[in-house]
Parts: structure tokens; sequence; C-alpha cells
């Protein structure tokens, strides 16, 4: 089983990074809005936001990446015919699309070394890692968790056509409620529960924790439990969907 | 008068291959072709894919510059008077792109009719006609992502008669569409001359050409190799006679002796299941069948038969040995 | 085998002589009919046909609910750090969320022509061409207009933002022609995007460019110089200012150059846009590089 995942992981990446669309478009669009953040940012008085916010904006990448991704390459999927191979492939489906958005949310490491990279040369925004150690930690756990969540959203894309429309929508609300750029603190109280039910949040906590010093361990966990609740969720709804699908045919375009 | 005319047609493209070290290449597609076609006359374009059919139709339609030659419809240049030349002509794709998939049938006919300026008033009854021609009548709602191979066909039929065009390009329009559907087709190609149109179509498929063509031109490597009637091409090789031969695993290198055989016009191998059909062709007045048979090295051979040619047999000589 | 047709029967549909149906109407005066029908009912159907985003699952997700997201991912930004007044991120990116109907659906409905390989069809066609591509633009600037119209009072909504009501009409104008101009660009776009393969990534990088550089969220004076220059060029940029002091209460009066700077932008790349159409088209005849990429 994990030979299974690992092997759809690389078959993914490579898939992937050969895709100018997906490798570019990766790294490039996530840059216009640290960009905008960046000068944003810059005008204040307060130096301290900016280094808060180019943790954020590289981590935006990541799940930007696996957001829009997810829906469009299930969508492609299913235009090219495979989705149907790989419904009926002996292998649980799970096993299949895990990797897929996890492959997703690996690539947006490289948006958020050239994030960071960007906010150093562009900007001159000097981040020194206050914990390597925990840094090096907290980027996979949130990769993962991130993947994890894309994962369970692509299940909920199995039975709509136009998904990548739906994992669109999603970007901005979980760069925002997950306080990559702000606060969580601003928002009203009534959207504490969704920051904390969403595993970015723990994930972006963690990695500044890691990086401007804080706890960062407890939010690591918190953020792979979340991911392991969100794969498990998954499990379960797929079970669900592709007994509908198969009863009202809308695997296939044709 | 004639409708179309083609002279001396030539057409190459550019391509440019290698990513590192880009290297730019000239392919002929077209090397000279000639012909005429008179007024309400069905002229088949025969040949093997990749042959040059498509370019020939794409310069005639005004979609291509000829590289040199000249093209004529109706009189008229297709390169100088091509808003004149497109007033006039109808062009039917073969396959199933070319539509507008979310739009029904009748939306993409409407969309046609406004680029040809058909008078609105008249666009409804023109087009319920032209489903009702090609059989879509009923379905014309419908969005084409729905649509079958051949359904998309006929609509493709459609939108080319739209603006009642005296001269018509059909470009392999049958390819891919089941036989009953393909069988209709022809007749609604049929009738399209039987009501004055000129009609130009390219076709691989010899049977068809020969059904529905008044003449025939074969191309092959972007050259006509023969140009009259479907009888008259048969005449070509009519002399002779076919030995057909059922051998099972044949090689290559006695396939190539049987060309080298004195008398023998051209070989085809066929493959069926397991076993492989033979196809040899002729010169006329001698009995080759046990040449033939003491060249195939003792492999198994099956049943032996002797026919007379097809056209599809005179298409073949053509063009291998072109 | 023999002729499958009876020959003697010609079917309804097919007739006889040259072009019965074809219109008639000679003269300046019957191209200019053809051209004016073009315009408006090919540039409605062909709007239909290539542009995907009309189905309410991707409309409302793409078109309606994102922008108030990134209006307030950007208020919220602004409030961390005390920047601007919410009203200022309400109308920058309000307006600057049209780009995505306007740049996307202008490269689709054209560049897309493409990739349902109907551009041949579409070429051997005698229509003028002028109604033919510019015609599609119409819808896209009602589109544009529309989804910023709802960012605008949608977030406006949300953020509570008060604008006067004699604001209103003058800022909807502003809206209309902000929409129009992005859409010009959205001409060139769509005649790039015949050049190019991935016109979704072109349609990205126009659309992150106008986020960083119009002043909706950075203000131009915190731009470098140059980039601030460069921004006088872009659509959006003397429209969000013009809709900013409108809002604060400025009379049309005030801002009527800066809407004039903004549709003159708009008219320069759409012209741009459609010239570079028809030289790939003349290209296309020549080096047959249009068709099936």
């Amino acid at each position: 089983m994990l030979r299974l995942l690992w092997v759809g992981w690389v078959m993914h990446m490579k898939m992937l990074t050969r895709s100018a669309f997906n490798f570019w478009l990766g790294i490039v669009y996530p840059l216009f809005f640290a960009t905008a953040a960046f000068f944003m940012f810059q005008s204040g008085d307060d130096p301290k936001p900016l280094l808060y916010a180019s943790l954020g904006a590289a981590v935006m990448g990541i799940w930007g990446a696996t957001s829009t991704a997810a829906g469009a390459a299930l969508a492609r999927e299913r235009w090219t015919g495979t989705l149907e191979l790989l419904v009926t492939a002996p292998a649980h489906f799970a096993l299949i699309l895990l990797p897929v958005t996890i492959a997703m949310a690996t690539i947006g490491i490289y948006s958020m070394i050239s994030t960071l990279v960007w906010g150093r040369l562009v900007f001159g925004i000097e981040l020194e890692v206050g914990d390597p150690l925990a840094f090096v930690l907290a980027v996979p756990a949130t990769v993962v968790s991130i993947g994890a969540l894309g994962f369970l959203l692509a299940v909920a894309f199995v039975r709509f056509r136009q998904a990548w429309a739906l994992g669109n929508m999603l970007e901005y609300p979980v760069w925002l409620v997950s306080g990559f750029l702000v606060p969580l603190t601003l928002f009203p109280d009534w959207v504490r529960p969704i920051s904390w039910a969403l595993a970015p949040t723990w994930g972006i906590s963690a990695i500044r924790g890691a990086a401007l010093g804080g706890s960062p361990y407890g939010d690591i966990a918190l953020a792979l439990s979340l991911g392991a609740g969100y794969t498990l969720a998954g499990i379960l709804l797929l079970e669900r969907a592709l007994r509908t699908a198969r009863v009202k045919a809308s695997l296939s375009l044709s | 008068m004639n409708v179309v005319e083609a002279v001396d047609l030539r057409r190459t493209y550019k391509t440019t291959t290698g990513t590192i070290r880009r290297r730019s290449l000239e392919v002929e597609a077209v090397r000279g072709i000639s012909f005429a076609i008179a007024e309400g006359e069905l002229f088949g374009l025969l040949g093997p894919n990749g042959a040059g059919k498509t370019t020939t139709i794409k310069m005639l339609i005004t979609l291509l510059i000829p590289t040199s030659g000249e093209a004529r419809v109706l009189g008229h240049d297709v390169v100088e008077d091509a808003r004149w030349v497109r007033e006039r002509i109808g062009y039917v794709f073969g396959g199933d792109r070319g539509l507008y998939e979310r739009l029904s049938a009748m939306d993409n006919l409407r969309y046609f009719a406004e680029l040809y300026g058909v008078e609105p008033k008249g666009q409804r009854a023109r087009i319920d006609e032209l489903l009702e021609l090609v059989g879509l009548k009923g379905r014309e709602k419908e969005r084409v992502e729905g649509y079958s191979r051949g359904m998309r066909q006929r609509l493709h039929i459609a939108r080319g008669l739209l603006h009642d065009p005296p001269v018509v390009f059909l470009d392999e329009p049958t390819i891919g569409v089941d036989p009953v559907g393909a069988r209709e087709l022809r007749a609604t190609i049929a009738s399209l001359t039987a009501s004055g149109k000129t009609v130009l179509l390219t076709t691989h498929y010899m049977f068809e050409a020969d059904a529905l063509c008044d003449r025939i031109a074969v191309i092959a490597n972007g050259e006509i190799v023969a140009q009259g009637t479907p009888q008259e091409l048969k005449a070509g090789v009519a002399d002779g006679s076919v030995v057909e031969v059922e051998v099972f695993g044949v090689e290559e290198r006695s396939v190539e002796r049987l060309r080298q055989l004195a008398g023998v016009r051209a070989v085809t191998v066929e493959d069926q299941e397991q076993k492989q059909l033979l196809i040899v062709q002729t010169a006329p007045g001698l009995e080759l069948t046990h040449a033939i048979l003491s060249q195939l090295d003792g492999a198994s051979v099956g049943r032996v038969s002797s026919r007379e040619p097809t056209l599809e047999d005179a298409y073949v000589a053509l063009v291998t040995a072109a | 085998m023999s002729n499958t047709a009876p020959e003697s029967r010609v079917p309804r549909g097919v007739r006889g002589g040259a072009g019965a149906w074809l219109r008639r109407a000679g003269g300046a005066a019957g191209q200019g009919r053809v051209g004016v029908r073009v315009f408006f009912v090919g540039g409605l159907i062909s709007y239909r046909a290539l542009f995907g985003w009309l189905s309410p699952w991707v409309f409302i997700p793409s078109l309606l609910v994102a922008p108030v997201f990134q209006i307030l991912l950007f208020v919220y930004i602004g409030r961390s750090a005390a920047l601007e007044s919410d009203e200022f991120y309400v109308i920058g990116n309000g307006l600057q969320y049209a780009s995505i109907p306007c740049v996307f659906a202008m490269t689709n409905i054209i560049a897309g022509e493409r990739f349902q390989q109907t551009l041949g069809s579409i070429l051997i066609t005698p229509a003028p061409r002028l109604p033919l591509f510019v015609g599609r633009a119409l819808p896209v600037v009602l589109n544009g207009f529309f989804v910023a119209a709802f960012g605008l009072v949608v977030g406006g909504l949300i953020v509570g933002i008060d604008v006067p009501a004699s604001a209103y009409g003058p800022l909807a104008l502003v809206t209309a022609v902000s929409a129009l101009s992005c859409t010009g660009l959205g001409l060139l776009s769509a005649g790039l995007g015949l050049i190019v393969r991935e016109t979704a990534v072109l349609s990205n990088v126009i659309f992150g460019i106008l986020l960083v550089c119009t002043g909706a969220n950075v203000p131009l004076d915190a731009l470098p110089g140059w980039l601030s220059t460069a921004a006088q060029g872009l659509p959006f940029t003397h429209g969000i200012e013009a809709a900013r002091l409108l809002a604060d209460g400025a009379a049309f009066g005030e801002v009527a150059r800066l809407v004039g700077s903004e549709g003159l932008i708009g008219i320069v790349y759409a012209t741009a846009g459609y010239l570079l159409i028809r030289v790939l088209e003349l290209h296309s005849r020549k080096h047959a590089t249009l068709e099936r990429a």
C-alpha cells in the first residue's frame, strides 16, 4: 500500500513538473499575490508584518496549487477517459487519488521557495530560521496535510463536472481564514472554529513558529492529525460517491 | 465552363524540427496539380493519407494561398477574389470535430447562417429544410456534444449548404461513420449533383469514389498520377488479372521476390487474423499462379483464387507505382 | 456498385442555381446590415459557444463568490497593517476582478476556435471580419460589468461602505468603461492566444499584473517609479482612481478626464488586438499557421 502511494506520488510529480502549465503557473501565480502583499506591508511602518507575511505568502502557493489543480486534474482524467480506468482498477481508488493531491501540494514547495527567494532579492526580506529541525518537519507536515485536504475536496469533485471552478473558489477563503497573511484575531468570533478545522491554519502556524520562534511541535501534530482525519473522511465519502457515480453514470463525458 | 480549375498548384510547408538546434525543413505537400471540374460534375480526389488531398482543398476554399500556380472557382481567382469565392462555396469537413460542442445543432446552423449573410427572414425555413435533408429534424435542440459521429457529419453537411452554394467541397465526409450512416450520406451527396451543384469529394474509399464520382483524379505524394472516369481507370488494369493467395506467415523476403517476378505489376499484403492475403496484380495473358506459389518458400498456403481487377486494384497499382 | 441515390428525386434543401438564399442586398447598405447582424447576433451566439463559464456551477463560484473573497482578503490585509481604508480595497479589487471575465472570456472566445477546430470554418466564410471578431467583445463587456458591479455592491455591503447615492450613476459608468477597457486588452490577449498554446497561463499572468500594478491594492506611489509609469498604460488604473474619487464625493466632471483615458486605453488595446488577429489570419493563409495546432 505504501509502495502504491509512493509510486503514484513519483509518477504525478513527473507529470506535473513536465507540464509547463502547472509548473510555471504554480510558481508565477502565487508570486503576484506575494508581490502585492509585500508592496502593501512594505508601505506600512512596522517591519514585523512583512516578515510574518513572507512566510504566509510562501505557503499560499501550496494551497493554491492544491485547490485549483485538484479539480482540474480530475476533469482532465475524465476528459481523456482515464477516470473510468482508474475507478475500475483493482487498487482502492483512494490510494490512486491521494498521491495525486499530495503531489500537487508538493509542487507548492517550488512556489514556497521561489516566493522566499523573491522576497529576499526584490524586497530584501531577510528570514532567519530559528529552529531548522522544526522547520524541516513543519514544511512536509504542512504539505501532506494540505494534500489530504485537497484529497477530501477532490472526492467531492468526483461528482461534479465543473469541479475546477469549485476548487478555484476555495483558494481565497482558505488563504484568508487560515491566517496566511493576517492574524486570526482580526476575524469575527464565528470564524475561529472554521480556522481551527483547517489544517493549513496549523501548518502555517508551525512554520512560523519554527522560523520566528515559538513552539511548533504541537501545531505540527495538529496539522498531521487533521490531515489523517481528512483522509479518513475522504475514503468514507469516496465509497459513497463512487456508488452514486456508477448509478448515475456521471464519471465519463460521453 | 469549368467551375473549378486548378493549374499547376503547388504548396510547400515550412516545418521546424528539434527543440535545441532548430532546423527548418521544407515539405512539398502538393507538387503541381492541375485539373478542371465542369458544372454539375461530381469530381473525386482519391489518395492515401498525406497525399495532399486536404492541402489541395484548402487552397481551393481560400484557406491557404498556393506557393505557386493558380486556382479559380467560377472563373474567379481564389487568392485575389477570396471573398467573392467564399460566398459561393460550401465546405464540409470530415471527422467529428469542428463544431461548437456546447451549442445545439440549431444554434450552430444559425451562427453560420449569419456569417454567410443568409437573409434573416428566410433563415428559419432554410435551416428547417436542411435539418430535414440531413435527417436531424427532431434532434436540433440537443447539444452537439451528445451527438454521434454520423450525426455530426450530417450537421457538417447541413452547415456547408446553408447559403445554397453552387460549388461544394467535401473532405472525407464519410470517415468513421457506420456503414448504414455512410450509405445515407452518399445518397445525400449524390443528390447534390442531381440538383445541379458542382461537387469535389475527397475520399480514400474506392467503392465510394466508384459509386459517386463522374471523374476521379488519383493523387499520391502530392501529384496526380491518373485522371479519368472510374471506367477509364479500371481499364488501365483491366487487361490484367489478380491472383489472391491466402498464406500463413509469409516473409517479407518472399514478397520482395514476387515483386521482381516478370509480369507482376503490384503486390499488396493484407493482414487477416492469423493469416495474410497476398494480392498480386499481373500483366494480361500470363498464367503466373504456379510461379507465384513457387516463390513462397513452402509457407503454408490456403485458398488461391484469380479474379477480374477492381477500381481498388487500379488505385493500388497507381499509388504503389508513384 | 451502383449509385445509391435515385437521380430523379431532388430532396428538399438542395436547390439548383447559384446562391438562391444568398442575400442579394448589394452595395454598402446590404453589407452593413450583414455586418450589424454578425456583430450582435453572431457575437452573442459565439459567446455562448465558446465561453464555458456560463453554467451556474462555474459562474457563481468563479465570478460571483471568488471576487467577494478577493475583496475580503485585501481588506483584511489592509486592516492588519493599518494601511488604506476598506473602501480603497473594495473598489480596487471589485473593478480589477472584472479582468477575469474580460480577459479569460475574450481569449477563450477567439483562441478557443483553435481548440474546437472551428477556426477554418470561420475563416472561409465571407463574413466581414471587424464585426465577426469585435462583435464577440460586446457580451464580454456586459459580463465584465455585471461581475464588477456585483463585487462592488456585495463587497461594499459586507464590509460596510458608505457611498453617496449621487455617485451610483457615475460609478456604474466608470465600471462599464473599465470593463470595456479591459476587454480591449482581452482582445489583444486573444490575438496572442492564437500564437501561444497555453492561453490559460497568458490570461493568469495578465490577471496577476493587473492585480499588482493598477493601484487596485498597492497605491501607485508605493510602486517603483517605472512600474507606476507603466501602470498608466494598463486598463483599470484610471478607472479605479476615478471610482475612488467618485465614492469620496467628487463630481463626475472632476473625473471625466480619467474616465476618458480609461476608455482610450481600451480602444488602443482593442485596435492592436484586432490588427494582430487580422495579420495572423493573412499570415495563416500563407504559412498554414493557425489550424490544427
